[in-house]
């Protein structure tokens, strides 16, 4: 038999759980998602005295075991699963010293489950300055088992918690409440029926079914006491936490004692300013901007020296490697394909960088505080800004940032909703098609182009917006009506848990949205390098043949075979067998072909049309005026007029073209369903509103 | 023209193992997921 046992962090929200996991694991821990779940499960392993492994598990916050959302539930269905193996040998309730008497309520269900309980108080720096001083042996002896008065800010206590739950077989298992004292009559007659089960878990099991309105299970069966209706049993429910309270407060009475002129007034004054109405939210947009000014400015040094690594790593390799189409496919596709995931890692880190110093210091929740009732009227909460405002840098890191709202229906339309706004990779494209087919007048001073541009930023927050709120209507997900945001109060961020959540999301966004970019970039790759046909085999000999005249250099040359073979790969038949869908937004097969190459990523679309028009890449000048030279065959106008301009330019504004978002939605939302359907809907949204303005204004 | 056939051969199992890895991420994974039981009714990720 192993050495190892499992330890279960259990507790409110904000006590400080995950702060003790990671006290207790360093950075030897693991993070995934419960099975069908997206909330996250986090488990690391502990090393207790006297060689004894503990395997910890930091679940998520929750109130009670009447659990109510899904994160909740993820802990109540652990707690009764006695073959899950994960099922816990101890539990360790983590409670904040401020809020002990609301945190002992979950503890004394826990302790009611039978299973060894040992009781973090966590916080004690604090005391000294809130007045607040306890009596442990006393507690200890009042609620039967052991308890840990600790510090994770200053480390204070780990190494005695970690040599209580080493003794964790000596802890008594007696319950704190008699169940029966809940409803004498109702339980007499549950314990009669069943009585070889336990009588707290039985009633856990019903009210936990009255709940989520699951109304069978397969393993007790319980149906014939389903006779009391779902309000009698919320009503029961109900009654069994005031009896817990009427306990907890007779143990805090003699335990506890609390100072009250020590509470400082500092909390209700920065809270006055932070959650005033004018200031709350002139301070919010100040800290916003200047965050995302941050993150454009410092996040580019970073990123362009990873493009600027990967491009000589990819010419590097070329002169090293035999001459070939693998040494062709790992230069121009695979090495390209990292760099374009690695390129959103400053993004990402720098975004999650401010937003965990935002949510560790207490700032967050007045922010959600604020915003809530403005959100709300469009099915988002308080907690969609974040990721609304994120989304002009890029679509992932906003994604990945909606994992901490609570309400899935809220999130989901938040994920949906997000890569409508205007992200940084849009911005090539818009710049070039801008400066093709808008005129460069003024209108009161603004530039034209200018105002097009901010248009086009406010169409991309409008149908954000605009979408949530008929997917709020749309979507049959039932939402808590209720809405309760704790407060905590401010505190410095502890350097350890904000480093420890940058690293996560970065691991999280490479290793599981990063195989299915890398994977799609190759298949684009292969199919825009192989060819059938002789046009495709023999470029080289016929371009060569073309251009005999001419007086070009080999540089010249060879950018126009790439051009040729391009035009007859497999993406360039593609080009050119969706011509006719695409005819009637006024764009022919090069721009079909750009299309299906920015799958991969919107700005590709740039560099794609160089290729075809045989121009050197940077020479952004060179492009405008092949662009511009460019004829449409059918009508025979500019190919870029203002008509099909306008078009392509909406076309970019609503379309999902961005395969690295739809992986990571997939990741968040654990299903294609939902990136499909963006896909789908958004490239048909795309579709039509190009249609109908090229159509309008040809 | 060993390089050529072998840098053929790497690129048809590069793309292969793309394939395969984005069916199965696309088809069999969504579907076995299925087969795991149903969840609560609102706050939930399936
Ligand atoms: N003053 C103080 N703050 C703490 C301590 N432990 C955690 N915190 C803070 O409490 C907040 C919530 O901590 P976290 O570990 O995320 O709690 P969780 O929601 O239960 O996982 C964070 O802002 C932490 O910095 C402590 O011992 N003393
Ligand atoms: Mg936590």
């Amino acid at each position: 038999m192993s050495k190892q046992i499992n330890v279960a962090l259990i507790g409110n929200p904000n006590t400080g759980k995950t702060s003790v996991f990671n006290a207790l694991t360093g950075l030897k821990q693991k993070v995934s998602n419960y099975p069908g779940t997206t909330v996250d499960k986090k488990e690391g392993v502990c090393k207790l005295p006297r060689g004894l492994k503990a395997h910890i598990i930091d679940l998520p916050g929750t109130y009670s075991l009447n659990a109510s959302s899904l994160d909740e539930n993820v802990v109540v269905e652990l707690l009764l699963n006695k073959t899950d193996k994960n099922y816990p040998d101890v539990a360790v309730i983590v409670t904040d010293v401020e809020n002990l008497k609301r945190n002992l309520l979950l503890f004394t269900q826990i302790k009611d489950l039978r299973i060894p309980t040992v009781l973090v108080i966590n916080m004690a720096d604090l005391m000294k300055r809130r007045g607040i001083s306890l009596n442990i042996p006393l507690l200890e002896e009042k609620l039967n088992t052991r308890i840990a008065l600790i510090s994770t800010r200053q480390n204070l206590g780990i190494d005695s918690l970690k040599e209580i739950i080493n003794n964790y077989k000596s802890i008594s298992t007696d319950p704190c409440l008699d169940t029966s004292r809940i409803d004498p009559e109702y339980f007499d007659n549950l314990k009669q029926a069943f009585p070889n089960q336990d009588l707290y878990k039985l009633w856990l099991v019903i009210s936990q079914d009255a709940n989520f309105g699951r109304m069978s299970r397969k393993t007790l069966d319980i149906e014939k006491f389903k006779t009391k209706s779902i309000s009698e049993l919320k009503r029961l429910q109900q009654k069994e936490t005031i009896k817990r309270y009427q306990f907890i407060n007779s143990v805090l009475k003699v335990g506890q004692t609390i100072d009250t002129t020590k509470a400082t007034g500092l909390r209700a004054r920065l809270d006055r300013i932070l959650t005033h109405k004018v200031w709350g939210y002139v301070i919010f947009f100040v800290i916003l901007l200047t965050i995302f000014q941050a993150i454009y400015d410092w996040a580019t040094v970073p990123m362009d020296f990873i493009d600027g690594a990967f491009a000589s790593l990819s010419h590097w390799l070329k002169t090293v490697l035999p001459a070939g189409i693998a040494t062709n496919l790992l230069a121009e596709g695979i090495v390209p394909g990292l760099g374009g995931i690695l390129i959103f890692i400053p993004q990402i880190a720098f975004l999650f960088l401010f937003i965990s110093v935002l949510e560790e210091s207490g700032y967050m929740s007045r922010v959600v505080f604020l915003m809530d009732r403005v959100m709300r009227r469009f099915g988002l909460s308080g907690k969609s800004v974040v990721p609304l405002i994120s989304g002009t840098a890029c679509a992932i890191p906003a994604v990945m940032a909606t994992r901490n709202i609570e309400n899935w229906k809220e999130r989901l339309i938040t994920i949906l909703v997000v890569p409508f706004t205007t992200c940084s990779a849009r911005l090539p494209v818009y710049l070039i098609i801008i400066a093709l087919v808008i005129p460069e007048g003024r209108f009161l001073g603004l530039s034209y182009q200018a105002l097009s541009l901010m248009f086009l930023y406010i169409l991309g927050f409008g149908s954000a917006v605009f979408s949530a709120f008929l997917l709020d209507k749309v979507l049959k997900i039932q939402r808590k009506s209720y809405f309760v945001i704790e407060m905590p109060n401010y505190k410095i961020p502890l350097f350890r848990n904000v480093l420890i959540t940058v690293v996560e999301k970065t691991k999280a966004f490479v290793f599981g949205a990063g195989k299915i970019i890398l994977a799609i970039s190759i298949i684009l790759f292969v199919l825009a390098s192989t060819g059938i046909g002789r046009q495709f085999n023999n470029a080289d000999y016929i371009v060569r043949m073309e251009v005999a005249g001419e007086n070009l250099s080999e540089e010249e040359i060879e950018t126009r075979i790439a051009s040729h073979k391009l035009e007859h790969s497999l993406i360039g038949v593609a080009g050119k067998a969706i011509e006719p869908v695409i005819q009637p937004l006024g764009y022919d097969w090069k721009i079909g072909i750009a299309i299906i190459c920015s799958f991969a990523a919107r700005e590709v679309f740039v560099g794609t049309l160089a290729t075809i028009y045989s121009v050197g890449q940077d020479d952004e000048d060179t492009i405008k005026n092949r662009m511009k030279k460019e004829i449409n065959p059918v009508s025979g106008v500019p190919l870029f007029n203002f008509a099909s301009g306008i078009s392509l330019l909406l076309f970019y504004a609503f379309a999902m073209q961005c395969m690295s978002t739809l992986a990571i939605v997939k990741k968040e939302t654990n299903s294609w369903l939902w990136p499909m359907a963006q896909l789908v809907f958004m490239t048909a949204l795309a579709y039509l509103v190009a249609l109908i303005v090229y159509q309008f204004l040809k | 023209m060993i390089n050529e056939i072998i840098q053929t051969i790497l690129v048809i199992s590069a793309m292969l193992v793309a394939t395969v890895f984005l069916i199965y991420k696309f088809v069999v994974s969504p579907k076995r997921k299925k087969a795991t039981k149903e969840c609560g009714h609102d706050d939930c990720g399936c």
